[in-house]
């Protein structure tokens, strides 16, 4: 056991993208281990996931709908998600805790609703301004936090969990006021051409919707990799999330970089807020922060902080999300329970960094013990 | 009971780190109730050794015998038990713990409520702490918290943390290091108060003074092999220098009179409070010239750090004014003084100096990231980050095990505090404040840095040399300003001050005074012939 952890898990090389999918194996056998007690297969469950997710075919399919369809309904919940994780990571980077992807996720999406959503402009024009007012109204909101904490020391962890339930009751009060559906008792719909994802087209004989901010999402994690590494505005905010006091000596404008982290990691949950309520909703449910939020901090952990990991981490995270229903109607287990198995992928990625230390252990003791059996064996 | 010759035997040890060897097969042994001192430069692989002992580290090769018997020492608690005890460099406190909590922490005497809820007898565990200090004279009040004390008191707490564990060997890891000259005195004589009740002490330095002063023998290791065990009376400092660096050392600072051209800093009646409010720099004013050394001396805690962090623009000014050649800078940002000239080596390196989790050349690059060679239009330039991390590190001697990328938190202390002289020095400033530049680095080390500064002073810069080292100020200065208490006692060339002047200027005493001492000295001498 000890021997096959060092095997695989030793050594600089992807480390922590070995730990983190170790993390993952471990978790799913524990979620199988829990399947198992309540009399249900585990094979069959984990293959539902992926059916559900249109990652594998699924016995039968209502007309006009195939894998295909499931897979870009997929897609589209996994856009939100992308960017919910990468708000979080740039602003661990910065040295900030943003708690606050929720609230931002819920003022962009209002402002995008308000203001685009109930208009009647051609979809070429109404689509790019959602996501304008998505990037904009989230990034004030992160400068909220930001001059909160720079101006008065206020932690960001106090001030943007506060300001979630500020947001969402304030928000409430809005949509139960003007834009209550009375049947659906969420806000009405947006209208179709300002929504972000495309709903039922039909081509190939097929009817799929197409979400179309996936591929600014993923090109957005590669945008922050490389703003991240490879730009003067990354070292700044990764040196005064590394050492504040360092970074000051050094004469970097630690304010301003506060500042700039919360914005970026505001205009990016706001792009998460419009993605998820614009595109792959259509419209707010009142009275509810969104848990995606939270999750989003689980899966940037899990991303080991890195905006390819987080789409890495996103993916799976949603694949257990979405293929749930599927899961929960095929073997008639609760729902729950793929929050259970995420749960448990959690807790074992935060344990990353008792793995790492476990396994270099382990590594040296073994390394000496061979040492030790050659020698012996030599003076034998 | 006592049938063997060495309470420690460390014999062929061995350990190799990825492309470093730390220690290459040393053997010593030590006597009980002896102090043995272990003496070499940054990186020689003392402190490895002695964390072997300690359990810390397992010996790829050799073997360990404590009071002749075979032990493989597996972890610190092990070592502890045992009977071994160590005080690390940086220490293992927890701040807002009381001195008694962190002492009995991990060996907490148990009492039971109503018979059964188990909790620590914590009145009990005060008296033993109490009883302890005061039995080994190691002044300390068990009630304290931690954060509220000085780093020599904070020392004397990992002190009793060993005693009350009952250790037999005690293993200091360069124990004066953070501490003034009465403090390493007063350390001096615990640790011969411990020698004399049987204790066996082991002690990691650089500093060849102590080793004269207190050590029995002396193990001298370079680059990982032990190159000589002397006795200590039959030996000299010169020699041990020799011995430690491989080559001859002298302690003056060789530099040629200075020729001070005009003045570059002047500081006029500069007031700064520290964080409780209190006027740490009262009112202090003087002035350096291009091409003087211009060395503060004073004892710790006098206001050094808040003047040089007042001039460096990392604290705000209550009153007064810093003109930098001509510019008033007191209301200036960092950068702007950076780009006026300033270089500032600050004290605390790993807060403050460096950024613990960058690399070594993102570290060196954190003055000129944003100039025009390391960046366009805010793209990093990654050759030009090579090339200028790769010079420094040749010029400079900074060793690491991955050069360029390695992690700056894991490079030795003394390298960290090369590499960011290195840096300082590069930017070729007008003015360079060193803020105990030689702290805690070896004899080798020391005398390169001095040769930086006094070559720097001849390029023509004004130099700030704020040190706690009496020896270095009268070694270094071309002019002597003494500060205590918030205020400057003295200035004068340093060729008009005598050591035990500038002592007693620290130690506040006034300027008359002194004189009419000197005055009756000469009386005395004129009687005298």
């Amino acid at each position: 056991m000890k021997k096959l952890m060092v095997r695989l898990l030793s050594g600089e090389k992807h480390q922590m993208f070995r730990i983190s999918v170790f993390a993952v194996v471990i978790s799913l056998i524990f979620g199988a281990v829990v399947l198992l007690m309540i009399s249900t297969n585990p094979f069959a469950s984990y293959l539902n996931l992926l059916q559900g997710s249109g990652l594998a075919p699924k016995h039968s399919y209502a007309g006009m709908r195939n894998m295909f369809t499931d897979f870009m309904s997929f897609l589209d919940a996994m856009t939100p998600m992308i960017f919910a994780s990468l708000s979080v990571m740039v602003a661990l980077k910065g040295g900030l805790f943003n708690i606050g992807v929720s609230g931002m996720m819920l003022v962009s999406s209002f402002c995008a609703t308000a203001l685009v959503g109930y208009s009647s402009l051609s979809a070429g024009i109404a689509r790019p301004l959602v996501l304008i007012t998505g990037i904009v109204s989230g990034a004030l909101v992160g400068a909220i936090i930001g001059a909160l904490k720079f101006k008065f020391n206020i932690n960001e962890v106090v001030s943007s969990i506060m300001l979630n339930y500020i947001f969402m009751y304030v928000l409430t009060f809005f949509i139960n006021s003007y834009y209550l559906d009375p049947v659906s008792r969420q806000s009405i719909n947006i209208s179709d051409s300002a929504r972000l994802t495309i709903i039922d087209i039909k081509a190939f004989g097929l009817k799929f919707d197409v979400p179309l901010a996936f591929i600014l999402a993923i090109l957005a994690a590669f945008i922050i990799r490389f703003v991240m590494n490879r730009t003067t505005i990354g070292y700044e905010i990764k040196a005064v999330g590394l050492s504040p006091a360092a970074a000051n000596y050094a004469g970097i404008n630690i304010r301003k970089n506060i500042l700039l982290t919360m914005v970026v990691s505001g205009a990016l949950a706001g792009l998460a807020g419009v993605t998820y309520y614009c595109g792959y909703v259509g419209s707010i449910q009142p009275g509810v922060v969104p848990g995606l939020g939270f999750n989003a901090i689980a899966v940037a952990l899990l991303g080991c902080s890195d905006p390819i990991g987080c789409i890495l981490a996103s993916f799976l995270i949603t694949v257990i999300s979405k293929g749930s229903i599927y899961m929960s109607s095929q073997q008639g287990v609760e729902i729950e329970l793929a929050d259970l198995i995420t749960a448990f992928i959690l807790i074992f990625s935060a344990c990353s960094g008792f793995i790492k230390e476990y396994t270099d252990k382990a590594e040296r003791q073994l390394k000496e013990k061979n040492f030790n059996e050659k020698k012996g064996g030599a003076q034998a | 009971m006592d049938n063997y010759e060495y309470i420690i035997e460390m014999k062929h040890i061995t350990k190799r780190f990825p492309r470093i060897v730390a220690n290459d097969d040393v053997s010593i042994s030590i006597k009980k109730g002896e102090i043995y001192a272990l003496l070499g430069e940054n990186g020689a692989g003392k402190t490895t050794i002695m964390s072997v002992l300690f359990g810390m580290y397992e010996p790829d090769e050799g073997e360990i015998y404590i009071r002749g018997e075979k032990v493989n020492i597996t972890s610190p608690r092990q070592a502890t038990m045992l009977g071994i005890g160590m005080v690390q460099q940086h220490f293992r406190l927890i701040s807002n713990y009381t001195v008694t909590e962190n002492i009995i922490l991990g060996s907490e005497p148990q009492n039971k409520l109503f018979g059964f809820i188990p909790h620590v007898d914590i009145k009990k565990s005060n008296a033993e702490i109490a009883a302890l200090s005061e039995k080994y004279g190691l002044k300390v009040d068990p009630l304290a918290v931690i954060s509220d004390l000085n780093v020599s008191t904070q020392q004397r707490v990992e002190i009793l943390k060993m005693l009350y564990r009952d250790a037999e060997i005690l293993i200091f890891d360069e124990p004066t290091a953070v501490l003034t000259p009465q403090e390493i005195e007063f350390l001096l004589e615990i640790i011969r108060g411990l020698r004399d009740s049987g204790k066996t002490i082991i002690i990691i330095t650089h500093k060849l003074e102590e080793i004269k002063a207190i050590a029995d023998r002396c193990a001298i290791l370079n680059h990982g092999r032990l190159i000589d065990i002397k006795d200590v009376k039959d030996t000299s400092t010169t020699e041990l220098a020799r011995l430690m660096v491989g080559h001859e050392v002298s302690f003056t600072v060789d530099k040629e009179e200075a020729r001070p051209g005009d003045t570059v800093l002047k500081v006029e009646n500069l007031t700064v409070c520290n964080e409780q409010g209190y006027k740490a720099v009262d009112d202090v004013s003087f002035k350096i010239h291009s091409g003087e050394i211009f060395a503060l001396a004073g004892v710790a805690g006098n206001g050094q750090n808040e003047l040089a962090d007042a001039i460096a623009g990392l604290k705000q000014v209550r009153s007064g004014k810093i003109v930098l050649d001509g510019l008033d800078i007191t209301g200036m940002s960092i950068r702007e003084r950076i780009e006026n000239g300033m270089s500032y080596i600050p004290e605390d390196r790993q807060k403050v100096g460096l950024i613990m989790g960058f690399s070594l050349k993102d570290n060196l690059a954190v003055r000129k990231y944003y100039t025009d060679s390391f960046s366009h239009h805010t793209i990093i330039n990654d050759q030009t980050f090579d090339e200028h991390g790769k010079r420094l590190i040749d010029d400079y001697d900074i060793r690491s095990s991955d050069g360029n990328s390695t992690i700056v938190r894991a490079m030795s202390g003394g390298n960290q505090q090369k590499a960011m002289i290195a840096r300082e020095i590069d930017m070729n400033g007008k003015l360079i404040v060193f803020m105990q530049p030689t702290r805690g680095l070896d004899v080798g080390a020391i005398s390169n840095i001095h040769k930086r500064i006094v070559a720097e002073r001849d390029r023509g810069a004004a130099i700030l040399l704020i040190s706690l080292e009496l020896d270095e100020v009268m070694n270094c200065a071309d002019t002597i300003g003494v500060i205590y208490d918030g205020r400057i006692n003295r200035i004068a060339k340093a060729s008009e001050l005598t050591v035990n002047e500038v002592g007693n200027y620290m130690m506040g005493v006034s300027r008359s005074e002194i004189q009419d001492g000197r005055d009756d000295m000469q009386k005395e001498g004129g009687e005298g012939a």
